[in-house]
């Protein structure tokens, strides 16, 4: 490939193409994202809540637009499509129409005015067609570009010229354009990564659902826009037809999935049964627990990191869970219910009928794919998968048949947020790896104004209030929040906003910065762990320090503890507020100093997420040093057969390892372990087993996991009867020849699979999410080998996520059988000796089942390493309950550590198959790539600081310092912070005896200052 | 029963010529074409009327489309106003209860507790003529009103089109 | 110690569910998600301890002894509703239908099977083809005679050439000809050219229902060789 292109087009602006275009744009490389609507944040947006974290999905989501929109390396490019794309990788040339938007963005201030004079009013199909917009619109209220669009279908002016114009009449600032044209741009770029996102099902083709045909019974993306704050009734959920609030509402999951009859989807959705869940707990939280809510399900697929912990703690709160299927949903009868209520009835696992009268019931519907990205693919080249989604690469979900093509997201399968969001930064370090040599060729450099001066000037503070929709504002009373800040000392302005966090909100807060000659911001919203970084580039723009900064949280602390007592929340809001203006009115300006990064990477575990992270670095030019603790490579993955897709997984671990082996940017060292670590974020000193040193950049923790060796009430024989094995055990009967395997498995005429042992029980309450497909993938292979021996599955949900549903159905299809069992009902296992005798009750009958196993085959749950929490500490992440290393953020930051420089990959971060390790592996690279693609990293600016005078020299400071920051002065003794090294934990301020150290702006100046005027 | 013959012919690959059509579909075509004048001004008391949609005519014989077709002829003969739908309805309606031999295999306790549903459905809709396109559906809904104490009446749709009949 | 109830299983013998799949390649058994939403849709819940998601799962468990005596298959009534919304689409019906037809004749519903029977000679409740002519021609005389607006009044039987060919259930003709009487209006006013056949009439059929594919095969090949022989262009079934 000769001169590839530094720049990237990204298609389709949600949370995947957002995710990628910023990890590239970090990175060196130049990217066009281009969106079809007139805003990018896609269906990630519309969420209300996501799970399991129960985060705001717009909150954590804004920042993320924002940053997209004024990144100088992204062009965003809405309202447009992909026409046509020539060339080959490296060298393609894209040609793409935008179409107009009929106002000029660089006019536009927002206002509103237009649509508030618009006449022609139409269906909101962001709230999914609940309530109205206007022809000129602005698609939600944080839409990224904040530019309102006119739609040209219903346009009155637009489709009969000089008979409307009211917008632009009333437009203050004259950016109406009507004689706007579609333009083409014409784009040369290395790559792309398609990101289209997914379309909802339409749930009005099943009849019996009722959709669109019973009042009150709608899907579950609208009803995410119902208990939405920005949504079409401000987040108080109400019915449609007569606007009460529901008091008891049902979820019927499954709907347009797992159904071949008449939704023509075999697949799973994966995503729905967590939703309904949240959508149940987070519903029943908006009415006060005035909510009687059940989801009516199949097999309830909670597989997901945190998931099942969700899962039982719905159950503990109340929310009804039936394991049935409601066949038909009828407006309840007079005499049963009031009107608008429905009657849902069905039979329960017991085989006895049931009706029951709900004020609501939602559909829990699935995910497809939009028409518009089928004709997309075909444009490109690119194959739909038998389910009609993308087609990819088994082991590798984020590459296409198209060399240079790569795609991200839900397009390729059904998925969650954590995982879309793994595959986009994994899509974007496939990039990288193939436009390495064009890193910064493309992109531009951000100049900021210079710092202002502020020597001798009082504090002048300004005080940005944020409703934050009905977040903060429905508890506390923004605007006397607003009034009483402005009588706080040396404020000189206050105000509030209904998103501060959105464009034209920071927009504005930069003019008024200037124009009101502030020199301290406070922000009242929400949480400085995900807005701080945001305001604080809006100090810099405005030509302040960033550190004359302070947030105070009236949300997390605040409007969503109290929400019923909204006048003590609106007090206690005003005393952060108080405490906020008294901290930073003491601020100081800090200059933050830059380290050259060590352009290297570690890469601690051998096994396949290892080596591709490792490959993937390599390849990216970064040289790599992977350390095993074993003696060979591969890990986990050397037990497996295949993956659920049937494919061999020999020969890709072979190819892993022998380029790893044999890669000249990678040292591989076996039998190594990690012993110390100095240094942080692109400059990590590591000391190895072998005492040698490591210098690195970033590092990335890949040490796998283990099965669990069935034991107690658990063990079935394992270990003392020959015919019990795991499915380790198993695969290696299954590795050998047919005739050798066949010859084993002579004596077997009745296979028995035990699923969930160890997994989904009180000592271990997480799903291992891969036992089902790999237990199921296995009782294929059995019946292949032998299709007449009898195959029995003894599960407690199935939970073969996504298109794994289809090897369910094919295990099926070949005669295995499927008996659920219960924690309260175990099968037993009698009569080991002569022959094994199972006893289990199968809940469709009503009726115990005698089984006599021949072979018994255990799912083992995956378990934890001890030494991955050892390790942990060296890098100061941190593990979760469940033993397995925790990331920065469930949802949005999947491969990070909260310790900046380090990320993870594979089994240590939960449980899950080749292919999503390789992903993740990827995403992990291309993390560390934004680390070691540049080349300083810039240090801390809050810093320890030593009074020497105080300094006694006991040098306790030095011992505490968990980074070593601290040192002794070879010329005084007195202790001495290196600022390169400190990264402002505080632990040595604690520490001191004397008083001799501080932390730059949270000296006890600053902190007392804050805490006595709490409590005003 | 129209699925007998639509799925017989189709099942045992039987030659024929003919067009197989329902007599329900034509009644509507006849109505919308005009050869068939009805005119609903006769129920004047406001007579209030529901359907059955036989499984074998609508939901395993031509569909939705049938079922609609069935409304269209019934709201043109007895009222707009007059007619009120039953749930769940036309592909997804509950079988009366008489379908499958039932009427004819003797096991009378059987039919009746299955016809229950079908009672309630019929009793919630509160009308006072239930029409029954089908014979079988006919005699079993005739059954199972008499034998819950419905306060219903039970008939054809071709009684309530010669009544309203315009020549 | 077994339970009364209980199904031991040392190696499955599927005959049942082996004959089924011959007769019926789509029968789909093995595709049961065991979900039941058929159990929630169907009327026969519970009757005679059974629901179609219980009796997929007998075959699939080889529980045929069990299958081969249920008297659910006549509480079944073939509706069609659980395949509706089966996420499988598995007829359940039509393994009914299978079942009914492997039932002993003498072990079947007698009234059932009588009318099969009856129909294979002339119809459903047994009346001659020569009194089913007899009572239209009466019935239709004394319209004519009795209501002077209908005096034109025609019901052509077995009329060459008809543009449309009328079934007639045979109920009415049995024991209430006078139902009979609006259609023929109707079809009058309209003024359509059809005709009733004076063989194989019955617009009902409950060979289907016995479970003998090949009876009803036969009656309807009948039907359709009388229709023919009429040169009739449409069919029209009257319910």
């Amino acid at each position: 490939m000769n001169n590839p292109k530094g720049s990237v087009l990204v298609i389709g602006g949600g949370i995947s193409g957002i995710q990628t275009a910023l990890d590239m744009a970090d990175s060196g490389l130049y990217v066009h994202l281009v969106e079809s609507s007139a805003a990018i944040g896609g269906s990630m947006g519309q969420l209300d809540k996501t799970f399991p974290t129960n985060d705001c999905s717009a909150c954590i989501l804004s920042p993320k637009l924002v940053e997209c929109g004024r990144h100088l390396n992204i062009n965003l490019l809405t309202l447009s499509e992909l026409v046509s794309l020539d060339g080959a990788a490296g060298n393609f040339k894209a040609v793409v129409r935008q179409k107009p938007r009929y106002v000029d963005p660089a006019k536009c201030i927002a206002c509103g005015k237009c649509a508030e004079k618009c006449p022609k009013s139409v269906p909101n199909e962001y709230n999914l067609g609940i309530g109205k917009r206007k022809a000129i619109y602005l698609k939600f209220p944080q839409a990224v570009p904040l530019k309102y669009a006119i739609d040209a279908k219903n346009c009155i002016w637009l489709n009969k010229p000089g008979r409307c114009g009211a917008c632009a009449k009333e437009c203050p600032a004259g950016a109406i354009n009507f004689d706007e044209k579609p333009v083409e741009h014409v784009l040369e770029v290395g790559a792309v990564v398609m990101a289209p996102g997914f379309k909802p099902y339409d749930p009005s083709l099943l009849d019996f659902t009722g959709y669109g045909r019973v009042p009150n019974v709608v899907t579950s993306m609208e009803f995410e826009r119902l208990l939405s704050p920005s949504g079409p009734c401000l987040g108080h959920v109400e019915r449609a037809s007569d606007k009460k609030t529901p008091r008891r509402i049902a979820w019927l999951q499954c709907v347009g999935s797992r159904d071949k009859n008449r939704a023509c989807h075999a697949y799973c959705s994966s995503v729905c049964c967590m939703y309904a869940i949240k959508q149940a707990v987070i519903a029943k939280e908006h009415m006060a627990g005035e909510l009687s809510a059940k989801i009516f399900f199949m097999d309830m697929r909670t597989h997901g990191k945190g998931f099942e912990a969700y899962f039982e703690r719905a159950k503990a709160d109340g929310i009804g869970f039936e394991r049935a299927r409601v066949h038909s949903i009828i407006p309840a009868p007079h005499g049963k219910g009031e009107t608008g209520d429905v009657l849902l009835r069905f039979a329960n696992e017991n085989g006895e009928m049931c009706e029951e009268v709900f004020d609501m019931a939602v559909l829990s519907i699935g995910l497809e794919l939009d028409s518009s990205t089928v004709a997309l693919a075909s444009k490109l080249g690119i194959d739909l998968n038998g389910d009609g989604f993308l087609k990819t690469q088994s082991f590798m979900p984020v590459l296409t048949q198209r060399q240079g093509v790569f795609v991200c997201g839900a397009a390729s399968e059904p998925k969650d947020i954590p995982q879309s969001v793994t595959e986009a930064s994994a899509a974007a370090a496939e990039v990288e790896k193939l436009l390495a040599s064009a890193r910064w060729k493309e992109t531009k450099v951000k100049e900021y104004p210079s710092e202002r001066d502020l020597k001798g000037e009082p504090p002048r503070i300004g005080v940005f209030v944020c409703h934050c929709g009905i977040n903060i504002a429905s508890v506390v009373n923004v605007k006397a929040v607003t009034e009483y800040a402005k009588t706080l000392p040396h404020v000189v302005f206050s105000q509030n906003n209904l998103f501060t966090c959105s464009q034209d909100t920071i927009v504005s807060m930069t003019d008024i910065i200037k124009r009101e000659g502030l020199n301290r911001v406070v922000v009242a919203s929400c949480s400085p762990r995900t807005h701080e970084p945001l305001f604080q580039e809006t100090l810099r723009e405005a030509g302040l320090n960033r550190f004359l900064f302070e947030m105070a949280n009236i949300r997390d602390q605040d409007s969503w503890v109290h929400q019923s007592e909204p006048e003590k929340a609106t007090q206690k809001a005003k005393e952060l507020v108080k405490m906020a203006v008294a901290k930073v009115a003491s601020h100081q300006p800090l200059s933050e100093g830059k380290l050259p990064v060590t352009k290297g990477c570690l890469v601690i575990g051998g096994g396949v997420s290892g080596m591709q992270a490792a490959l993937n670095l390599a390849e990216q030019g970064f040289a790599v040093t992977l350390i095993e603790k074993g003696e060979a490579l591969g890990g986990q993955a050397l037990k497996l057969v295949r993956n659920w897709e049937g494919l061999a997984v020999a020969p890709v671990l072979s190819e892993l390892a022998q380029q790893t082996i044999s890669h000249p940017n990678i040292t591989v060292r076996f039998k190594t372990q990690v012993k110390d670590v100095e240094g942080s974020v692109g400059r990590f000193k590591t000391t190895l087993s072998d005492g040698s040193v490591v210098e690195h950049g970033a590092a990335i923790i890949a040490v796998g996991a283990e099965p669990w060796v069935p034991q107690g009430r658990w063990q079935y024989g394992y270990g003392v009867d020959a015919r019990v094995k795991t499915l380790h055990g198993l695969d290696e009967i299954l590795k050998k020849s047919q005739t050798e395997a066949l010859e084993a498995l002579s004596d077997v005429n009745q296979a028995v699979f035990m699923h969930c042992v160890g997994s989904r029980i009180p000592e271990r309450p997480y799903c291992s999410r891969v036992c089902c497909s790999h237990a199921i993938e296995q009782a294929i292979a059995l019946k292949d080998l032998k299709p007449k021996m009898d195959v029995f599955m003894l599960y407690r949900d199935v939970r073969t996520y996504g298109r794994r549903e289809h090897i369910y159905e094919e295990a099926r299809s070949k005669g295995v059988i499927f008996v659920r069992y219960d924690l309260e009902r175990l099968p037993k296992l009698e009569g080991v000796g002569a022959r094994l005798e199972l006893e289990a009750f199968d809940p469709v009958l009503g009726r115990q089942i005698r089984l006599s196993p021949d072979l018994l085959v255990l799912a083992t749950a995956i378990t934890p390493r001890k030494d991955a929490g050892e390790l942990s500490k060296f890098f100061k992440c941190a593990i979760n309950a469940d033993g397995f290393l925790m990331e920065a953020h469930a949802k949005l930051r999947p491969v990070d550590f909260a310790t900046e420089g380090v990320f993870l990959a594979g089994l240590c971060h939960y449980p899950k198959p080749i292919e999503e390790s390789i992903v993740q592996a990827s995403a992990a690279a291309a993390r560390a790539a934004m680390v070691l693609a540049k080349d300083f990293v810039p240090t801390e600016a809050i810093v320890a600081e030593v009074t020497p005078a105080k300094c006694v020299t006991c040098g306790v400071c030095g011992k505490i310092c968990p980074y070593k920051a601290i040192s002794k002065s070879q010329v005084t003794g007195k202790a001495e912070v290196n600022p390169a090294l400190c990264k402002g934990c505080g632990a040595c301020v604690a520490g001191c005896r004397s008083d001799a150290i501080r932390l730059k702006n949270f000296a006890n100046k600053e902190l007392i200052a804050a805490i006595s005027a709490g409590g005003c | 029963m129209y699925y007998v013959v639509s799925e017989g012919l189709r099942r045992f690959n039987i030659p024929h010529t003919f067009e197989f059509l329902s007599i329900i579909n034509l009644y509507a075509r006849w109505i919308r074409e005009g050869r068939l004048v009805v005119d609903s001004s006769w129920n004047k008391e406001g007579l209030r009327f529901t359907v059955q949609d036989p499984c074998k005519l609508v939901r395993q014989g031509i569909g939705d489309s049938v079922a609609d077709d069935l409304r269209f002829v019934v709201k043109k003969v007895v009222g707009e106003e007059n007619f009120v739908d039953v749930w769940p309805n036309k592909s997804n309606n509950y079988c009366c209860g008489g379908g499958g031999g039932a009427l004819q295999s003797g096991f009378v306790k059987n039919r009746r507790h299955y016809g229950r549903t079908k009672f309630d459905q019929f009793a919630a809709t509160g009308a006072d003529v239930v029409i029954t396109p089908c014979h079988n559906c006919h005699s079993q809904v005739l059954d199972i009103c008499k034998e819950f104490g419905g306060k219903w009446q039970t008939t054809h749709l071709w009684n309530w089109i010669e009544k309203a009949l315009v020549r | 110690m077994t339970a009364p109830d209980e199904i031991a299983i040392k190696k499955l013998t599927l005959k049942l569910k082996a004959y089924v799949l011959e007769k019926f390649k789509e029968a789909n058994i093995d595709y049961c998600l065991t979900c039941g939403m058929c159990a929630s849709g169907c009327p026969a819940t519970g009757l005679e301890g059974l629901d179609p998601r219980k009796f997929l799962r007998l075959l699939a468990l080889g529980q045929d002894d069990e299958l081969l005596s249920t008297n659910w298959i006549y509480a079944c009534t073939i509706c069609g509703r659980c395949k509706h919304a089966c996420p499988m689409g598995i007829d359940v019906g039509r393994i009914v239908y299978l079942l009914r037809g492997l039932r002993p004749l003498e072990d079947r519903p007698k009234s059932l099977q009588k009318s099969c029977e009856l129909q294979k000679t002339s119809c459903s409740t047994g009346i001659s083809n020569e009194d089913f002519v007899w009572v239209v021609n009466d019935v239709l005389e004394e319209t004519c005679q009795n209501e002077p607006d209908w005096a034109e009044l025609k019901a052509p039987i077995d009329k060459k050439g008809a543009e449309y060919y009328l079934n007639q259930n045979a109920k009415e003709p049995t024991v209430e000809p006078e139902e009979m009487v609006p259609l023929w209006k109707i079809l009058h006013t309209v003024g359509i050219d059809w005709t009733y056949s004076s063989k194989w009439w019955d617009g009902a059929n409950y060979c289907m229902f016995t479970g003998d594919a090949k009876d009803w095969e036969y009656t309807l090949r009948k039907q359709v060789e009388t229709i023919e022989e009429l040169c009739c262009r449409y069919y029209i079934n009257t319910e």
